[in-house]
């Protein structure tokens, strides 16, 4: 794994010596030689996941379990321990561990396609019951891992695959904003939307999962951290571009801040 | 083991899975199943076991699939339509070898592929068990659960409108309110943090890029454990009179039970009839039913459906007696498959029709 | 051979919403446990609303019960009204034994096919403060000619079917049993 941007960042030589990659990997992840595309914004976000729950100490009760998409390859990198559920059908497997393990702590990774496409009444369903549960939508507005298709988070006049001229309404119909939606909800305890796209966002992501966690762990009730994350390969842009992209393109429709506090 | 009470076979079975340690169960209401889940309901907290009236079929599954890899035992069920929708999920969980039981009340006999063919995508099967009748239910459900946490598997209890509503004498076992034994391999969040975290994934286990995780080799046990389910699970089957008989009826189930009497009652007349009623569906009988079979001149297989056992009778028999389909669907006006053919007189009267 | 269907004994059980029907199927039941039988029952699955068609099939046996749960013939009946009695009416088995509500039941009987035994149960039941116990009057009959159920099972089977909201009632239906029991002498 490279990163480009230190290459294009200067060109002399290194003041330091060399460090490697594993020194950076938060505890609670094995190994960091994931699979994922340069540029991808989904391990920055399960990184501060990891980290918030580290610091949080609660690796020791934790059972993350994991929808299918890009993220799904970070399910054999953690040190907590893992479900593997279907595709869209996370949080119904996360009700039932966290039914029977009331002192566990219980978090989702899914992505749009996953959490807003094929479950999207899951997720709805755990928010209105109150799940005390916290569920991380890491949302690109595509499908990523099967090639960059139009997902129900695609902006309007997004170009995907399956949308090549870009989200037209009237034939594709209009996106959702999952969070908005989640936060009318009263079962819904904290909801909150964040990027990945520069460091002071990264930031603001890693405080946002924290309060979910927290939130959860004081019994409040559901929670939601949407995070937008970079696909450049989904999005055929160069990879640098993407944190550009991701601004221009999902932010402006899916507006970052918090949407509801305990 | 408790008094004998009259008890209903929904309530019976519910009584028994929470007597055999169940203490998790999620569904979504529908006929025959929902008098399950409203038993469940009311019994679980009980033993302080949860049930959840999940907001679909799909969700009763994902509920109870997150349960059970907290090593509780966990259930859910449903009746045909439920039971297609929760499909992905089963065949999933069986590759995350995960204990389950599923009550599948069904309609009819037409689910019969569904239930025994493994119903999803992907090569598995389902340890399927179908009682006849009320006792037989409580003693199947209690073993259903021994298997599930034997073979680490679902296994699926195959009821039907006759079973969920039939009211008979039973010793309905009482409730073990001590915490149950958690295996080894369940989830609690503790091993968080250690450098060697549990996963339970249908996609096996290990780390990523490190040797242990291997979907191949996964899926190469997953069928290994197939196979040694195939062959371990003792197959179950009630047999009666086969030895001097012309003809031998195969059925299972509440059906089996009206055949199973129509063979009766053709014996006391004087008729040479014998009857086999597999009680595991799969891993199928074949060889008892293959022995029983052939010592008479002809078999029969009734079933409420267009002939879907007959398959595999045909396949256990191997040709060495003829096979003939004397069942067929039958619907009343509710669709809830009570049969109105499914009495005793025509089903002797096929039967007669059918001797060699 | 013993046939395994030798001690099986059928009863079924019709008439409309209201009379008792289910009650009095449950009692007996109930009864035919407490005197340590084996037993099934199987309900009419219809709307079973008051003034509608209920009905109901009782087995009892000393052995595992061998009948489905829908029969096609039956060794006894118990006929508290004659409005949906036609189905029921050609499953009774010939030497059988039939129990009819005379206080109300207005249509023939095939009397010389099997025995009848004439209970006003909705009168006598009128005389005892309530037409309600008619059924249980019918039950206390029952269990004496058939010799299937004691009387002690009966009232026992009863306190097991009463619900709590209608534990009031126990009394006024042990009498109905026992004054059914006498009636059978
Ligand atoms: C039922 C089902 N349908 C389709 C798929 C194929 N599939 C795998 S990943 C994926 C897209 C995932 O999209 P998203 O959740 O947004 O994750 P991303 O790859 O974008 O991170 C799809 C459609 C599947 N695994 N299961
Ligand atoms: S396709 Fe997109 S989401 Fe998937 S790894 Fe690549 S950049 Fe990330
Ligand atoms: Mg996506």
């Amino acid at each position: 794994m490279s990163d480009d941007r230190l290459f294009l960042s200067t060109d002399k030589p290194p003041a330091e010596p060399a460090s490697l990659v594993d020194d950076f990997t938060p505890g609670l992840i094995t190994q960091a030689n994931h699979h994922l595309c340069p540029g991808c914004g989904e391990p920055i976000a399960i990184r501060a996941a990891m980290e918030a729950a580290e610091e949080l100490a609660l690796a020791e009760r934790t059972v993350a379990v994991f929808g299918i998409g890009c993220y799904t390859a970070f399910a054999h990198n953690l040190d907590v321990e893992v479900v593997q559920a279907l595709h869209g059908r996370a949080p119904s497997v996360a009700t039932g561990i966290k039914r029977m393990l009331p002192e566990g702590f219980v978090v989702t990774f899914q992505g749009d396609g996953d959490m807003v496409n094929e479950g999207l009444q899951e997720v709805l369903h755990a928010a209105a019951r109150g799940e005390n549960i916290t569920c991380l939508l890491l949302n690109n507005g595509v499908f990523g891992e099967t090639g960059g298709q139009m997902t129900t988070t695609t902006t309007l006049g997004q170009r995907t695959k399956t949308s090549i001229e870009g989200r037209n309404p009237h034939q594709h119909g209009h996106p959702i904003l999952l969070s908005d939606l989640t936060a009318t909800m009263d079962g819904a305890a904290y909801v909150a939307r964040c990027a990945v796209n520069n460091a002071g966002n990264v930031a603001r992501t890693k405080r946002y999962i924290t309060r979910a966690y927290e939130s959860q762990m004081a019994g409040a009730g559901f929670s939601l951290v949407e995070i937008l994350t970079m696909c450049p390969t989904g999005w055929f842009v160069d990879t640098l571009e993407g944190p550009e992209y991701l601004q221009n393109t999902l932010a402006p429709v899916h507006n970052i801040g918090e949407l509801k506090t305990p | 083991m408790s008094e004998r009470v009259l008890i209903e076979g929904s309530e019976a079975m519910a009584r028994a899975a929470v007597a055999a340690g169940c203490r998790f169960f999620a569904g979504y209401p529908m006929t025959p199943f929902t008098e399950l889940l409203e038993h469940m309901a009311g019994l679980l907290p009980e033993v302080d076991g949860v049930c959840m009236n999940a907001e679909s079929e799909l969700e009763a599954v994902g509920m109870a699939w997150g349960a059970a890899t907290t090593g509780h035992l966990a259930a859910t069920g449903s009746t045909g339509q439920g039971l297609s929708l929760m499909q992905e999920s089963l065949s999933e969980i069986t590759n995350a070898r995960l204990p389950l039981v599923v009550f599948n009340m069904a309609r009819g006999q037409g689910d019969y592929f569904q239930a025994t063919r493994g119903g999803g995508h992907g090569d598995y099967r389902h340890i399927v068990l179908a009682p006849m009748d009320v006792p037989e239910a409580v003693e199947l459900t209690q073993l259903a659960f021994d298997m599930a946490g034997q073979w680490r598997t679902p296994v699926m209890v195959l009821g039907d409108y006759y079973l969920a509503h039939t009211y008979q004498a039973v010793s309905v076992p009482s409730f073990d309110t001590a915490a149950p034994e958690v295996p080894n391999w369940a989830l609690d969040g503790s091993t968080g943090g250690s450098g060697a975290a549990k996963i339970v994934s249908p996609l096996g286990g290990g780390v990523e890029g490190e040797e242990g995780f291997d979907l191949g080799a996964h899926y190469a046990a997953c069928a290994a454990h197939i196979q040694a389910m195939a062959t371990g699970v003792e197959p179950l089957i009630d047999a009666g009179f086969c030895e001097d008989a012309e003809l031998v009826v195969a059925a299972y189930g509440s059906v089996g039970k009206f055949v199973r009497y129509a063979c009766l009652r053709l014996r006391d007349a004087g008729h040479r009839v014998g009857y086999i009623r597999p009680i595991t569906l799969w891993p199928f009988p074949s060889e008892a039913v293959h022995k029983a079979a052939s010592g008479s001149a002809k078999a029969a297989v009734y079933e409420q459906n267009m002939g879907q056992m007959v398959d595999d009778v045909r396949l256990a028999t191997m040709g060495t007696v003829p096979v003939e389909f004397i069942g067929g669907p039958s619907w009343d006006h509710s669709g809830f498959g009570i049969g109105p053919d499914i009495n005793v007189p025509d089903i002797s009267e096929r039967i007669l029709e059918t001797m060699p | 051979m013993n046939s395994p269907l030798a001690g099986e004994r059928e009863l079924m059980l019709t008439g409309i919403g209201g009379q008792g029907v289910q009650l009095a199927a449950q009692v007996i039941a109930q009864g035919a446990i407490a005197d340590g039988k084996e037993v099934l029952v199987f309900g009419s699955y219809g709307g079973m609303m008051r003034g509608g068609n209920t009905d109901s099939t009782v087995v009892i046996s000393d052995q595992p019960i061998e009948a489905p749960p829908v029969l096609s013939a039956t060794w006894s009946a118990i006929l508290m009204h004659h409005q949906y009695w036609a189905p029921l009416r050609v499953l009774i088995s010939d030497g059988g034994l039939v129990l009819v509500n005379t206080s109300v039941f207005e249509d023939q009987l095939d009397r010389d096919r099997y025995r009848v035994v004439e209970v006003p149960a909705t009168d006598v039941a009128t005389d005892l403060g309530n037409p309600l116990l008619a059924a249980m009057v019918m039950a206390g009959v029952y269990g004496r000619t058939s010799g299937l159920v004691s009387l002690d099972g009966l009232v026992e089977g009863m306190r097991r079917s009463v619900p709590p909201y209608r534990s009031q009632l126990i009394e006024a239906n042990e009498a109905a049993l026992a004054k059914g029991w006498e009636m059978a002498a």
